[in-house]
């Protein structure tokens, strides 16, 4: 429905037409924030995790996000003019898409898979179910899904941090696997690889700052906070997503693992912390109520600890995101949230009344 | 005197309040102009029906409409002179309404009613009927209406919480007539039959609330300081900010022992009692970046928007003005020119400029829940949009889309922009003609 908003006249003194007024239907101010602020405020967000990227791995992942934001807009230009529709890359969501996927691909991989996966992730989770809003799924997650099952061995190949002290060399050291299938002689284990036989092993610290293997912005558990903290304030995300989703993680590899010592390095290794914050908290595929959003973080919370305990999956953090992405739907049309002051229909007594 | 909590109600929105630009400006007379139109349906119900003809003679307080049916409100004519004719054109709220239009004399001469002393719940009851009372937050329920209520009451609340962003009328009223507001609570205390009168004020007013705290004697009148917050006025969020108490949906505030009178009514009582005075003149917010003298003013019932703007503009430039509203930004009525006039619910007239009431462009949904976050309601607009865009509008009704109250949080915080109350009104209005 368009806004109706019709045209008036406005006089001087002497009954001489001057201007036309607006008249349109109450309320005449609105707030500063609008999609295209929201998108932004994300960007910002994301800016901590990629510039620890950078730190940890130098400027290949930059670049293979660069790649994957690219892809991603020009995609949905492409869509939009194909199916001759108003161009809403203005919003800015496809260059969030793109960043997201970028970063929550592993530190190196060839440059044609974060080209893949934007194109995916925008032409069939986006566009295809009708854009912003209408997507099923957040796409950067199920892009990483579907680049995951096409090229497992890539995406499960992590790179080592590079020395920051050899300079330049380090810095764009990665560059030269940006063709080749075969990175094997940089590649390291993630902390997930070696969690479930000794978590006792691992240094906290290095997890916590992403001195690790892993996914490019993933790795630095306090970048990823860094941003959660920036969106939360900002009210750009709904916060009680990642602390209930990082919360029942926790509670449940308590439960499975029955060993305290996993806990904490659960929460910092593979993508937990950054899907918790960046990928769950997705406005299209996230319930729009109080008990949805509950059930909905709770649930991201236990798939994603069974994944890891009894799956053959190294990480489950997307297969859960997706999982209860496709549950929304269902959470947003069966909870409804009973208006103030609702009184169930057979009016059996009155309202008790206390001074 | 002790210090109170903050009270509240459940989500709400905090729009920019821009009440500087006029609550520092004391009250001021408007002057009045040769010709009023004095709208005969300036309250909720039936229309007045005119008792004068063209060529009558009427003073100020004349009854020139009476109230037609149990719904309806006197209507008295605001200055001394002659009803030169009746003609229907569209009043400030839209609708195509009778205007008593009357010839200023320039003498200013008064018909009161006698003064009461010592006045019985029926006396009062009997005289704001005949002042022809309604609520002047804007609502404009007939007082007298209100104050037959099936059930008992135990609490008058006053809102004087002014949370409609410029407006600043009553925080002037209850700092210039502190006296005849009190007396005008009383008043409507013994008219409810009820125990304690709360007397409820946003905390960004310090000076009424302490200028009105200084002023109670008796421990059956309180102030109630509120969260500044929007929609804090709304009659059913006011009640549960005060009182704690929930008004059932579909239900009254007299269902929790309750009712709720505009700080301007309790005024226009008081000097309706003692001084016998008809409902004749109000105070105004004129604000806005289209206006130079803005502030607040004595405005007789009838005075057309033309004249205020006339008076007042001054040296702003007219073509910066894009809307004109009858009310604050949040639930007044955009205005197509300036032909509408003063009524009894008119609490400000604002003169808004492009920028002052910039919405972005309308995108999609991103389904981001903004809106029913916000919703004092707790209601779901997302889908009434989806139900009334797909003509759905049975289950825009189930969802509870009577409940709505139209305060427009729910548009305001949308960052899609989306026309979101546009859509609840339509599927209100359906539900209502087609008695779904």
């Amino acid at each position: 429905m368009r806004a109706l908003a019709g045209k008036g006249n406005l006089y001087n003194g002497s009954g001489i037409y001057m201007k036309n007024l607006t008249v349109s239907t109450s309320p005449h101010v609105s707030s500063p924030k609008t999609t295209r602020s929201l998108m932004l405020d994300v960007i910002i967000a994301l800016a901590a995790p990629l510039l620890a990227s950078i730190l940890i791995y130098g400027f290949y992942p930059l670049f293979l996000t660069a790649l994957s934001v690219g892809s991603a807009v020009l995609t949905e230009y492409i869509i939009c003019k194909i199916r001759n529709i108003e161009n809403t890359v203005t919003d800015l969501s496809a260059v969030v898409t793109g960043m997201i996927l970028g970063l929550c691909l592993p530190p190196v991989v060839p440059f044609y898979v974060p080209i893949v996966g934007a194109v995916f992730a925008v032409a069939i989770v986006k566009m295809l179910f009708g854009g912003i809003g209408r997507n099923f799924a957040n796409p950067a997650a199920t892009a990483r899904i579907f680049l995951m099952l096409s090229w497992t061995g890539i995406m499960t190949a992590y790179a080592a941090p590079i020395d920051l002290g050899a300079g330049a060399e380090a810095l764009f050291g990665y560059f030269r696997y940006g063709v080749s299938l075969d990175i094997s002689a940089i590649t390291t284990a993630t902390p997930l690889a070696s969690y479930a036989a000794a978590p006792k092993n691992l240094n906290l610290l290095n997890m916590f700052l992403g001195n690790i293997g892993g996914s490019a912005g993933e790795v630095s558990a306090v970048a990823v906070l860094i941003g959660g903290a920036y969106l939360g304030i900002r009210r750009v995300i709904d916060i009680k997503i990642p602390l209930i989703y990082i919360g029942t993680a926790m509670l449940f590899t308590l439960i499975f693992y029955g060993n305290i010592s996993y806990v904490l390095p659960g929460v910092l290794s593979g993508g937990l912390l950054f899907g918790a914050v960046f990928m769950a908290t997705d406005y299209s595929t996230s319930p729009n109520t109080v008990l949805g959003t509950v059930i909905y973080a709770a649930g991201m919370g236990l798939i994603t600890i069974l994944i890891r305990r009894f799956g053959t999956l190294p990480e489950g953090v997307s297969l859960a995101i997706l999982l209860m992405n496709i549950v929304t739907p269902l959470l947003d049309k069966y909870i409804n949230p009973k208006p103030f002051g609702y009184v169930k229909p057979p009016k059996t007594k009155k309202k008790k009344i206390t001074g | 005197m002790p210090k109170e909590k903050i009270r509240t109600f459940r989500r709400g929105i905090h729009p920019l309040s821009h009440k500087a630009q006029t609550e520092n400006e004391s009250l001021r007379e408007l002057s009045t102009p040769e010709l009023l139109n004095i709208n005969v349906a300036q309250h909720l119900g039936a229309p007045a029906v005119p008792t004068v003809k063209e060529g009558d003679r009427v003073a100020e307080g004349t009854l020139i409409a009476e109230a037609n049916g149990f719904v309806s409100a006197n209507v008295h004519s605001s200055v001394s002179g002659t009803v030169k004719k009746i003609v229907s054109f569209p009043g400030a709220n839209g609708l195509l309404a009778k205007h008593i239009v009357i010839e200023n004399d320039g003498l200013y001469e008064n018909e009161l009613m006698p003064a009461l002393e010592n006045p019985t719940k029926e006396d009062i009851i009997a005289r704001i009927k005949a002042a022809g009372i309604v609520g002047m937050g804007g609502a404009t329920f007939p007082a007298h209406v209100k104050l037959a209520p099936k059930n008992p009451i135990d609490t008058v609340l006053i809102n004087a919480a002014e949370c409609e962003p410029y407006i600043t009328c009553d925080y002037r009223l209850l700092l210039d007539y502190p006296g005849d507001f009190l007396n005008g609570a009383e008043l409507l205390r013994q008219a409810a039959d009820a125990k304690t009168v709360l007397i409820c004020i946003e905390v960004n007013k310090p000076a009424a609330v302490k200028k009105i705290s200084g002023l109670l004697q008796t421990d059956d009148i309180k102030v109630v300081p509120l969260k500044v917050k929007y929609p804090q006025g709304a009659e059913k969020q006011l009640i549960y900010a005060a009182t704690r108490r929930r008004v059932p949906c579909g239900g009254l505030p007299a269902d929790v022992g309750v009712m709720v009178f505009n700080a301007h009514t309790a005024y226009s009582a008081a000097r309706a009692v003692y001084n016998g005075e008809a409902c004749t003149r109000r105070i105004m917010t004129v604000a806005g970046g289209g206006i130079e003298k803005a502030g607040n003013y004595w405005v007789r019932i009838g005075v057309p928007y033309q004249h205020i703007f006339d008076e007042l503009h001054g040296g702003c430039d007219i073509s910066s003005v894009a809307k004109v509203l009858s009310g604050g930004p949040m639930m007044g009525i955009a205005q197509p020119n300036l032909k509408a006039s003063v009524t009894k619910g008119s609490s400000a007239l604002l003169f808004l400029t492009e920028k002052q009431t910039e919405r972005a462009k309308m995108t999609a949904c991103i389904n981001c829940a903004c809106c029913a976050t916000g919703c004092p309601m707790n209601l779901m607009p997302m889908k009434f949009e989806a139900a009334a865009k797909s003509g759905d509008f049975a289950l825009a009704k189930r969802l509870g889309v009577m409940n709505c109250l139209e305060c427009g949080v729910c548009t305001y915080n949308c960052p899609a922009k989306r026309p979101l109350i546009q859509s609840i009104r339509l599927a209100k209005k359906t539900i209502r003609e087609k008695k779904l």
